[in-house]
């Protein structure tokens, strides 16, 4: 099974979004059926991730590397192509989304954990670590109102890091919390670059991405335009302080 | 679970856990707390009752008593459809989060609902058996059986707007506008002997009418046409297939509409 060291495939993949400049309202998709702007996010993209790999993703806005990840992680599905991926596969982007206000932080634990494929005992073994590694002491139990965005993105954090991922997914808001916290998650995440875990980095932090990845995957207008190792970050950097 | 894989054991587990979640997060701070489940459509019913005992009399014997399993069954139908419809708008968070199932979010509506209006009727039919003489054991036995009838019709319509109203908000209008005519389109507040016949034929091609009809039947013995039961029947199958065919072939594209 040669497929079995792939963490992501990606074959033909593309993703048209149709650009809707005021709110659609049926009326209008009766009477203007095909006058829809189209956008092409991405375009015939083909992509492997090996396993272990550290691949960081760099390109001008709108070049595409959001769809990317969305398509990769499965949240948007490709208007033609297949995806196929390997393990569980986290996001740390968007930490504190999918809390509920009046829900304490327990209940929300469970909930967001959940939704990140963990199930129910997985989740009740995993309470005390994720509170501990929040440090958000006292609240754990109170109502998610309460609590700093901080405290939240400390939360988000730490339950998605208890879902031990396979294939990690992470932006330049990795950096969460105060500066404490920012020292304990930033060692977490390198102790997932030491283990044998794909990660996949969009960022406009090219030094985060000399230090922590081995290949560049560089977007733009919806393809891939290279695909090599970090001497790619130097030339994209000359390329835009022209 | 026995018998069931991982993979459904998983949905479930993550379906239960948000239903537990639906449940907790409306009664958070509320005094009364689950007491409400009851005081709302008790006070409902008064209030109907008051009116259209003396103000516009509606000739039915036992007339609160006669309103409230169709009260019950009306507020788990139209509070859940009503909630469920911009539901993948207003949880665009947890779309945009991860990747897992999405008919869970409005499956969870319904099944925290459907928990609401099982505890009202367990009290009820508690309150059925001090009073009323009429009853009949066996017919109790079919109440989850026509529970689940009732849920599966609206779950069908919850899928259908809630994956329509991503790309059309319209249809969150439509249905705020269409629930009350609805309302009156269902024997709740009358009875059908009580209208011309033709109109009753009518009223028998609105499923609820059925539905509502045989919870009254099973309660508390009140008559039900059975071939409108057949039309009922018919017609939850075809909504509720028709939801499933619509959220599957919508809810892949979720994500680009929210």
């Amino acid at each position: 099974m040669k497929q079995n060291n792939l963490a992501v495939k990606l074959v033909n993949i593309s993703k048209i979004y149709q650009l809707h400049h005021e709110k659609p309202t049926l009326v209008e998709n009766i009477f203007r059926k095909n006058s829809r702007e189209k956008f092409v996010a991405l375009n015939n993209v083909n992509l492997e991730i090996k396993k272990g790999e550290k691949v960081g993703i760099i390109g001008p806005n709108g070049s595409g590397k959001t769809t990317l990840l969305k398509i990769i992680s499965g949240i948007a599905t490709p208007n033609q192509g297949k995806v196929q991926t390997w393990g569980k596969l986290v996001s740390l982007i968007d930490l504190s989304a999918g809390f509920h206000p009046e829900l304490t932080g327990i209940e929300n634990v469970y909930q967001n954990a959940m939704l990140l494929g963990m199930n129910r005992m997985e989740t009740k073994n995993k309470l005390r670590e994720i509170a501990d590694f929040a440090d958000i002491g006292g609240f754990f139990d109170a109502p998610m109102y309460t609590y700093s965005d901080g405290m939240k993105l400390r939360l988000g954090f730490s339950i998605a890091i208890a879902a031990e991922p396979d294939v990690l997914i992470l932006d330049e808001g990795v950096a969460v919390g105060d500066e404490n916290f920012q020292k304990k998650s930033s060692d977490k995440i390198e102790e997932f670059f030491k283990q044998r875990k794909t990660i996949i980095v969009v960022s406009h932090w090219l030094e985060y991405m000399r230090r922590n990845c081995k290949r560049i995957i560089w977007m733009d207008e919806g393809k891939i335009l290279k695909d090599g190792d970090l001497n790619l970050t130097k030339e994209y950097e000359d390329e835009f302080s022209k | 679970m026995i018998g069931l894989s991982t993979d459904q054991q998983k949905w479930w587990e993550l379906l239960l856990a948000m239903t537990e979640k639906e449940i907790k997060a409306r009664y958070k701070m509320a005094v009364f707390g689950f007491l409400w489940i009851f005081l709302n459509p008790l006070l409902q019913m008064l209030v109907l009752g008051f009116i259209f005992q003396f103000f516009i009399p509606i000739k039915t014997a036992n007339y609160f008593e006669f309103l409230f399993p169709g009260l019950l069954a009306w507020n788990f139908f139209s509070y859940t459809v009503t909630k469920n419809t911009p539901m993948y708008i207003n949880e665009r968070a947890l779309i945009q989060k991860a990747k897992f199932p999405r008919e869970t979010i409005v499956l969870s509506v319904v099944l925290s609902n459907l928990f609401h209006f099982l505890m009202a009727l367990v009290v009820f039919v508690l309150f059925e058996w001090l009073i009323n003489s009429k009853i009949h054991w066996w017919r109790w036995c079919l109440l989850p059986g026509i529970a689940f009838w009732l849920a599966i019709l609206t779950s069908g319509l919850s899928l259908l707007f809630s994956s329509l109203n991503v790309k059309w908000r319209d249809v969150n209008f439509g249905v705020q506008a269409m629930m009350p005519l609805w309302f009156y389109a269902t024997p709740v507040i009358y009875s059908l002997d009580l209208l011309p016949s033709w109109l009753a034929k009518w009223i028998h091609l609105n499923p609820l009418a059925a539905i509502i009809g045989i919870l009254r039947w099973a309660i508390m013995g009140t008559e039900v046409p059975w071939f409108s039961l057949l039309i009922s029947g018919i017609s939850t199958i075809i909504i509720f297939e028709i939801g499933v065919m619509v959220f599957r072939k919508e809810s892949p594209f979720f994500d680009d509409w929210v």
